[in-house]
């Protein structure tokens, strides 16, 4: 008996406006909707180029590689072009506006974890791309978040397009909100943020706008699908952490963005977020309380009332899988130098892909 | 009250169904107390119409044409605790397959059918397990059975639903934050609603296993496992625009219209769930009831994982509140957004994503950014029950 077919649904001729901005989403430079005066303003443009530098060269030779990133575009005092992109750094409660120039391409910036408009979520098939664009929200949880682009976003991100983002709580910076009676707030001398990633070179000698679907064709087409790309099969050759790239499995990243320098009887903050793709193992060497996840405080309510802090003893691993972020309380009681390290795991085997390490210093 | 009530409680929007889609849809649909489930086969299209062999669940008793057919994933199978099942399943194809529902980690399978030879029928009897989010399917060759095609969601529900919470020995917290949902500041609007429920089956196709199969070579599980590369990335069959756009998948209310989403991965990668708009509650991994109930953005879901969210549907947290706006209402706050269009398509409902965020999973046959893993996660009206203006 000849096998039964089971169709894909038909786009209808009235579905079809919906599937081409789908996939194809519009390019804009419309005015911020509903605007407010913001308390605090970044400058962002998507794309540009810098190179980020390996300890030692690839087996083809390489010994760079091309990151894409989303740099700073402040009219003065304009910081250099930098991989991860450039902290942006808010109080709770601020209307925060973030002008984005996307270019001739047309990109997007979403804020993760962020949860505004979707004109202000940065998501093309839900509202345009832009060529200009100021996004706004106003950040009601203080906590860890990170900013990307999320057009292609499969290969925008791996490219570089992402960057860390803190909301502090009306203190600033110095504090966080954590369980801690009667104000749940936590006072902290030294602050980390671990954005650990991998990248697959082989994936950064492809145009920005690899492998989209043709658009403007038939949508119940096979011939509009693009069937050559490589965007499913992830083999990452390079591991960093907030952009230092690790030179082996065994050898501590020394750069000043990774390595944690403290004292007894301080505070140590640690954010980590994974930025990449693979399943990340986390350790470190010192007791440690998790007191929030993704931007919400566990135990303090109303978001934590469900929930409660806990502690890791030292060297207790931790999985994240990608955009997940967790905030860590360290408070370190002896001097010493204490190891600190992510595993890399692939998505699909789970075979374990590389170590990066780096420590914490205790004086 | 009755089983059949129960049901209706908990059917999954079962009255507001399309069933213009067919096959790949695992759909909102179950089968009693008798169920019956042939082992069989059939080429499915994927999001960009190649078909790709699969075996696959099929309902011999199904009366509904539309529904009939070869299912991946197979029916939802929902079932009231405690109460007895008569559960047939036969073997259609030229191969040994099984069938097994595997419970809390440590504890006793629901059920196990071991090994059914091609044409045999077997019936086994079991008791429901406590309420929760359960999967079935073929374990044997694990895991190349299950993921060419033969797996499903099993729904128990508590045999006292109206206590509107979906176990029936919730921690103080989960019971807590029930309590909360539509009664205190942070969540005004509705308690939860038993028919405010969705459920998503993650799945992972690398089609080269699939022609395997179809041409009868057998497939050594070492070399699946370590040679397996998606390609195709689906929630309950469909993916991209069409996963968007199924009314069994995607997530839409009101602000203030709490939901509970089921969610079952029986693929082979590890996916990392992510809502915009909305932070979940994480309720229950693996039947465990959770004690300590995070508030995140993005969960793991690993192969065989099962993972139940709550979903407040709460105004979006970020958008500024307009002065002169008490009521926060998203109709005053986002009024001008509300009235736009971009490519021909209006703002309104708002319009958000969920999605997988190990980004590969948003691709289909290696590109075709964002025909995988992907979602709609749509505010239709504010927490007042004021639809929003300007929708279409």
């Amino acid at each position: 008996m000849a096998l039964q077919t089971i169709q894909r649904d038909l786009v209808t001729p009235e579905e079809e406006v919906k599937f081409q901005k789908f996939i194809s989403p519009p390019k804009d430079n419309p005015d911020t909707p509903d605007r407010l005066k913001p308390d605090i303003e970044f400058y962002r443009k998507l794309m540009v180029g810098v190179d980020l530098n390996l300890p030692s060269r690839l087996p083809d030779g390489t010994d760079k590689v091309k990151m894409m990133v989303i740099a700073d575009d402040a009219p003065k005092n304009r910081l250099p072009e930098q991989f991860p992109s450039p902290l942006i750094r808010v109080r709770q409660g601020q209307i925060v506006h973030v002008h984005a120039d996307g270019g001739q391409d047309g990109h997007t910036i979403h804020f993760h974890g962020i949860e505004p408009t979707p004109m202000n979520d940065g998501v093309g098939k839900d509202s345009f791309e832009i060529g200009s664009y100021t996004y706004q929200w106003q950040p009601k949880h203080s906590g860890t978040y990170f900013y990307h682009c999320h057009k292609n976003t499969t290969l925008h991100v791996e490219l570089g397009m992402y960057g860390p983002l803190i909301v502090d709580p009306p203190e600033g910076p110095g504090y966080v909100t954590g369980y801690n009676l009667p104000g749940h707030l936590i006072r902290y001398d030294v602050e980390a943020f671990w954005a650990a990633d991998e990248i697959d070179t082989r994936w950064h000698d492809l145009q920005h706008n690899a492998f989209l679907t043709h658009s403007g064709h038939d949508p119940n087409d096979p011939s509009t699908f693009t069937s050559d790309g490589i965007l499913n099969d992830f083999r990452p050759n390079v591991f960093v952490i907030s952009g230092a790239v690790r030179a082996n499995d065994t050898t501590p990243i020394t750069d000043s963005r990774v390595a944690v320098k403290a004292k007894v009887g301080q505070t140590i903050l640690m954010r980590v977020v994974n930025a990449g793709y693979t399943i990340q193992q986390f350790s470190f060497g010192l007791d440690a309380d998790v007191i929030a996840m993704d931007g919400r405080p566990l135990g303090v309510p109303p978001t934590g009332k469900y929930s409660a802090p806990f502690r890791l003893s030292a060297g207790t691993p931790f999985r994240l899988t990608s955009a997940q972020r967790w905030e860590l309380i360290m408070r370190p009681t002896r001097t010493g130098t204490f190891p600190a390290s992510v595993d890399y795991f692939d998505w699909v085997t789970g075979k374990k892909l590389a170590t990066a390490r780096s420590q914490i210093t205790v004086a | 009250m009755k089983r059949r009530d129960v049901l209706k409680l908990g059917m999954v929007g079962l009255a507001a169904v399309s069933f213009k889609s067919i096959g790949c849809s695992g759909g909102s649909y179950y089968v009693g107390q008798d169920i019956s489930l042939n082992i069989t086969e059939a080429l499915f299209e994927m999001v960009d119409r190649k078909p790709v062999y699969m075996w696959a669940f099929q309902d011999p008793n199904q009366p509904d044409p539309m529904k009939a057919g070869p299912r991946v994933p197979g029916p939802v199978i929902s079932v009231i605790e405690e109460e007895d099942i008569d559960l047939t399943i036969t073997n259609t194809l030229d191969e040994n397959h099984g069938f097994r529902i595997p419970s809390a980690p440590g504890r006793p399978d629901v059920v196990d059918f071991g090994t059914l030879a091609p044409g045999e029928t077997k019936t086994i009897y079991f008791r429901a397990p406590s309420a929760g989010t359960y999967m079935y399917f073929d374990p044997l060759n694990s895991p190349v059975n299950r993921v060419l095609g033969l797996h499903g969601v099993m729904v128990v529900m508590p045999n006292n639903p109206l206590n509107r919470v979906p176990y029936s020995h919730p921690t103080a917290n989960v019971q807590a934050l029930f309590d909360d949902l539509g009664t205190t500041a942070e969540f005004p609007g509705h308690a939860w609603e038993p028919s405010r429920s969705r459920i998503w089956n993650l799945h992972s196709i690398d089609p080269r296993w699939n022609a395997k199969a179809q041409a009868g070579t057998p497939i050594d599980s070492g070399q699946f496992q370590n040679g397996f590369l998606p390609r195709y990335f689906t929630i309950n069959g469909k993916s991209g625009f069409f996963s968007s756009h199924d009314m069994d998948t995607a997530l839409e209310g009101h602000v203030g219209e709490p939901m509970l989403v089921r969610i079952v991965n029986s693929g082979m990668a590890t996916h990392s769930t992510h809502l915009h708009a909305n932070h979940f509650f994480v309720l229950a991994v693996n039947s465990i009831v959770q004690g300590n109930v995070f508030m995140v953005d993005t969960y793991p879901v690993r192969p065989l994982d099962r993972v139940d969210w709550m979903v407040p549907f709460e105004r979006p947290p970020d958008i500024p509140v307009h002065p002169n706006n008490p009521g926060q209402f998203l109709r005053i706050d986002a009024a001008q957004e509300l009235a736009l269009s971009f490519g021909g398509v209006r703002q309104s409902p708002l319009d958000y994503p969920m999605h997988c965020h190990m980004e590969m999973s948003q691709t289909a046959a290696g590109g075709n950014y964002p025909l995988g893993m992907v979602t709609h996660f749509t505010f239709t009206g504010d927490v007042d029950g004021v639809p929003f203006p300007h929708q279409g």
